[in-house]
């Protein structure tokens, strides 16, 4: 059987003679069938490629490589979850009887995140032992044993690095994305960290306690952004990253407060620069259309005192927030046209900043685009935007506006209208290739492959809670088409289907997972093209991925899967699938 | 000096060729070329506290620094003294250090300034009242103050405006880091990576590797949208990274990197630089200048040891670049330095200053004219832009406009630098001068867009 099975001859050569075939053009110009033995077929051609990034006459391909409209299951469990994993997409057409029926349905169910159950995660959850995650569903407890245990070191485990808690929480959001059934809240909980992005090594303190903050943000993704804003504004990580826990009246620090103009709430397109607060326009409700340096300075003096308690001044030594109010700046303020008069009671005067900045239209306008960039389009349409930014302002002050900002935009019909106008960040590519090969990878402490995977996983450049400006990692496909993001997602997904553990399992077990029946090349390509993409290639692409599975033996017989050949190449062309341009579009 | 003759040549020099000669491709193709000077811009993400790094020393102008940073103040004497500059200026101490165990460098920061290789350019900056990071560093990166939708940085519009370049270049433009700068928006041309040694498929089952890098070829190159040629171009990459880098480097004439990722960040382009493959202009990213917080007191702290870090990275840099003969990089490497805007004068109650508007620019060349330039606006309070922070008076792109044309050949400052049309050399690098070349460029040729993603390589 090796006769028909042997890899071409060019796959057996070395490193070094590898080389020599790209110096020699070969290799790098895809003409490497030319040195294939003659049985070979030859591959589609393609234009010759030069090795140089400028070179005259490069030709376009006359193919139209935008891709089509999938159903619907695919363009929702793409976009309000991190892809289908085997089922999901029957699962998703079970809920009604058109495309718009089950968005519905299913939207309904995701933004009311407790209604599904999660016994499949939890289970992982607790095979992973974790000592950090989810200790108390209550903000304030949680912060308090984080703070005791890996501030003041008295983890009972002995576990008492700040490192502890950030290395779990970061398998944990793998475990949650890959395993959850909550898929949109997970979503959210990724969109509204980087929100209000803060960056994890800034410190041990808040390495320590930005656990807290990802509560704080799962707790309310659904909820009300005025609350979300407070309860952010108020926790020892962003107090810490922030620089507002030192901020005082004798010395007030406006880190926070720009940050919170410009990045939490109105945006800089809602900035006028540096003019005086009565050159600022007003609109028809008489409130400045935006804001300006000064009020930036006049709210620094409004938060100062918001701090947390960390063993000066009596305060306790908690990690909880703590307002000093001899640290406050008492006398008047004036913020977005609001008078703030002396001798408010504690905390009126950074609330008062709040509601003015949660009711401003133009948080609503700066939050429901960010919202539509996420869930649609790099460039979302403004009626969307437009839709979702008259709910959030109009009910800035309900108890769920959040959920009725996302439904918004998830039952606007442009949502099933539009695809491929957004790339997969490398987590999702990682997370959905992990989904759609069904993976059986607990992530845990103190584990070579789990450090193995995160290792690659660190090189895409979407190292998870690391970004270290406030406004958080990009959303655009500018950021993530580019090379260092390709390069290391290619090399981690061809990486992932040879990834196995001390026995030889494979985490990602293509060939377990290839149904008996399933032999011949061309229903190789198909099963699994269907089972990574959920929809099907362009004919010139699948034959791509057929001539690769086949190596010219006819794409209609069987192949051995006792040949270990086979069964390498039988995983690498699921990596190739994984590495297609139809793996990557949102 | 910059005149295109060796088209004819290089149109000759067919793709197969030029691949087939490897590594010599280039001594091949532009050997004794008209145009080879290389730009580096270092963008420090977060607003350099420019005021500490070269700070007054004497006049007036230290009473009102030493009055407005009684913590900050780097001091005349002592273990962290300021080393003179000039009998006006001083360097801060970082500039001159390296950590225990390190090794002797053969020059610092502040021996090149001595030996004429930096020039520093004294409050610089942009016309626009906005102190906000992500804006400032958009407006300055994409080369268009105030505006943000601009599709195409400014070094994207020099690639593509340089008429003295050859039309095949291996690797024209490269991009350190995991995201790629904003001045090289709208780039097809450009390497982005952080090493040649990772840079590479060399991964899955051995021997399907091959077969399925040419799939993957066919799968991106055989139809057309904005992912396909995004992969195209990164796989051509690859093919160059490979070609090209055999191996470790070791760095020449002694330079010592710091073995931090800014300085293996440094290091990758020294490297690209040396294997000839035709690199114009390479960036790179060293963020957290934003020291809002624990700036460092008399002269230590975070802050000096952050202008440590990067003084070493600078001058290994240089170092590495600066041979004899054909491996005198140095000579036609132009380095620039840069940041989104200055700290404000005045120091904060933690010991950090917020953020300010005029800021240093430096320049480090083997063509630097060396010294100090610009226009110093003095730190009284009625010098003060807004009362509080060092004012501009010098544009930023009329730094980079010179290096341009001096060193680059490019005069098309209409295309690169819409807008801007008050250009005068002020005498930073050697090298002759062209008639600037003003005019619209920008809209006429397409490169707006509706882009309003405003997206920003922010690392602060």
């Amino acid at each position: 059987m090796g006769d028909v099975l042997d890899p071409p001859e060019l796959s057996s050569t070395s490193t070094a003679d590898r080389r020599q075939l790209l110096r020699q053009g070969l290799l790098a110009a895809g003409a490497l069938t030319v040195v294939g033995t003659a049985s070979r077929p030859a591959h589609a051609t393609v234009p010759p490629s030069a090795v140089a990034m400028r070179r005259p006459g490069r030709v376009t391909p006359v193919r139209d490589g935008t891709p089509g409209l999938p159903e619907a299951a695919i363009v929702a469990l793409n976009r309000m979850g991190f892809g289908p994993r085997p089922g999901d997409v029957a699962a998703f057409n079970a809920l009604g009887g058109s495309p718009e029926a089950r968005l519905a349905a299913y939207v309904s169910q995701q933004t009311q995140p407790a209604s599904i159950d999660d016994t499949e995660l939890q289970g992982r959850l607790n095979a992973a032992g974790f000592e950090s995650v989810d200790l108390s569903a209550n903000p304030d407890t949680y912060l308090a044993t984080l703070w005791d245990w890996y501030v003041n070191d008295n983890a009972p485990s002995g576990n008492t690095s700040s490192n502890w808690p950030r290395d779990e929480l970061t398998r944990a959001t793998f475990l949650r994305a890959m395993y959850s059934r909550r898929q949109l809240q997970e979503v959210m909980v990724d969109f509204w960290l980087n929100h209000f992005n803060v960056y994890i090594n800034d410190s041990s303190f808040v390495r320590a306690t930005y656990p807290h903050l990802d509560l704080i943000v799962r707790q309310n993704a659904f909820g009300n952004f005025r609350t979300l804003l407070e309860a952010v504004s108020r926790s020892s990580a962003m107090l810490y990253y922030l620089d507002n826990y030192t901020s005082s009246n004798a010395g007030p620090n406006e880190n926070f407060s720009r940050e919170l103009f410009e990045l939490h709430t109105l945006g800089s397109e809602n900035y006028l620069g540096t003019l005086e607060q009565n050159q600022v326009p007003t609109d028809v409700d008489g409130r400045p259309v935006g804001y300006v340096d000064a009020d930036v300075f006049e709210s620094t003096r409004c938060f100062t005192g918001w701090s947390f308690s960390q063993g000066i001044e009596g305060d306790g030594d908690t990690g909880l927030f703590y307002y000093r109010p001899s640290w406050h700046d008492r006398f008047q303020k004036t913020v977005l046209g609001v008078f703030i008069p002396q001798d408010q009671d504690e905390l009126v005067d950074g609330r008062t900043v709040l509601d003015g900045l949660a009711s401003h239209p133009g948080t609503g306008r700066h939050i429901a685009r960010k919202l539509c960039r996420r869930l649609i389009a790099d460039q979302p349409p403004q009626s969307v935007v437009d839709a979702a930014a008259a709910v959030f302002t109009d009910q800035w002050q309900a108890p769920d506006q959040l959920a009725q900002v996302v439904q918004t935009i998830l039952l606007a019909p442009e949502l099933l209208a539009t695809w491929g106008e957004k790339v997969k960040r490398p987590f999702e590519v990682a997370v959905s290739a992990l989904r759609a090969g069904e993976a059986d990878f607990t992530l845990k402490m103190e584990d070579a492959d789990t450090s193995s995977f995160l290792g690659r996983f660190d090189d895409t450049g979407q190292e998870l809670f690391t970004w270290p400006a406030p406004n958080g990692f990009p959303d655009v496909r500018q950021a993530w088409m580019r090379m260092t993001p390709r390069v290391m997602s290619w090399r981690l997904c061809t990486w992932l289907i040879d990834f196995d553990d001390d026995q030889g399992r494979f985490y990602l077990d293509v060939l377990g997972q290839t149904p008996g029946s399933v032999r011949s090349a061309n229903q190789l390509a198909d099963f699994w093209i269907d089972r990574l993409l959920g929809r099907t290639m362009q004919p010139e692409d699948r034959a791509q991925i057929v001539q690769f599975m086949a190596q010219g033996i006819n794409p209609d017989f069987d192949l051995n899967f006792n040949d270990d050949d086979t069964r390498d190449r039988v995983r690498s062309m699921a990596g190739l699938i994984m590495m297609s341009p139809d793996f990557l579009w949102r | 000096m910059h005149r295109p003759t060796r088209r004819g040549f290089i149109t000759g020099c067919s793709a197969a060729v030029a691949a087939y000669a490897g590594t010599s491709f280039n001594t091949l193709a532009f050997g004794g070329s008209d145009n080879d000077d290389i730009l580096i811009s270092v963008f420090l993400r977060g607003g350099l506290d420019g005021l500490n790094l070269v700070l007054p020393i004497a006049g007036s102008d230290r009473g009102h620094y030493e009055t407005a940073r009684p913590n900050l103040t780097v001091p005349l004497t002592g273990a962290n003294a300021a080393l003179p500059l000039n009998a006006q200026f001083g360097f801060h101490p970082g500039t001159n250090s390296w950590p225990d165990g390190t090794g002797t460098p053969p020059a610092t920061l502040y021996d090149l300034y001595q030996d004429n290789k930096l020039s520093l350019v004294l409050a610089t900056g942009m016309d626009q009242d906005n102190r906000s990071h992500f804006d400032s560093m958009s407006f300055m990166e994409l080369g268009t103050p105030g505006v943000l939708t601009t599709a195409s940085g400014w070094l994207t519009r020099h690639l593509l405006s340089a008429s003295n370049l050859p039309p095949e270049l291996i690797m024209p433009a490269l991009a350190v880091g995991n995201l790629q700068q904003a001045s090289l928006r709208g780039s097809t041309e450009a390497v982005g990576m952080t090493s040649p040694d990772s840079f590479s498929l060399n991964i899955g089952p051995f021997d399907w590797r091959d077969a399925q890098r040419v799939a993957l070829r066919n799968l991106y190159s055989g139809a057309d949208s904005w992912l396909h040629q995004a992969g195209s171009e990164t796989l051509d990459a690859i093919d160059i990274i490979e070609l090209n880098s055999d191996g470790g480097y070791t760095p020449a004439n002694g330079a010592i990197y710091p073995n931090t990722t800014f300085g293996r960040h440094l290091e990758t382009i020294a490297r690209m630089i040396k294997l000839d493959i035709g690199l114009q202009v390479a960036t790179v990213d060293y963020g957290g200048w934003d020291t809002h917080n624990g700036q460092g007191s008399d002269g230590g702290g975070y802050f000096f040891t952050h202008v440590e870090e990067l003084s070493r990275g600078l001058a290994a840099l240089y170092t590495d670049l600066n041979g004899s003969g054909g491996q005198n990089y140095a000579q036609r490497t132009t380095i620039t330095v840069k940041s989104e805007f200055g700290r404000r004068l005045r120091e904060n109650a933690d010991r950090g200053a917020d953020h300010g508007h005029g800021n240093l620019m430096m320049v480090l060349s083997g063509q630097a004219t060396g010294g100090i330039h610009g226009t110093w606006p003095g730190l009284a309070n009625d010098q003060l832009y807004q009362g509080a922070d060092l004012e501009v008076t010098t544009d930023y792109r009329r730094v980079l406009s010179e290096i341009l044309i001096r060193r680059l050949g490019n005069p098309n400052l209409g295309e690169i630098f819409p807008g801007y049309s008050d250009y005068a050399p002020l005498g930073v690098v050697n090298g002759t001068d062209l008639t600037p070349i003003f005019g619209e460029g920008i809209s006429s040729d397409g490169f707006e867009s509706g882009d309003t993603s405003a997206w920003s390589t922010a690392v602060g």
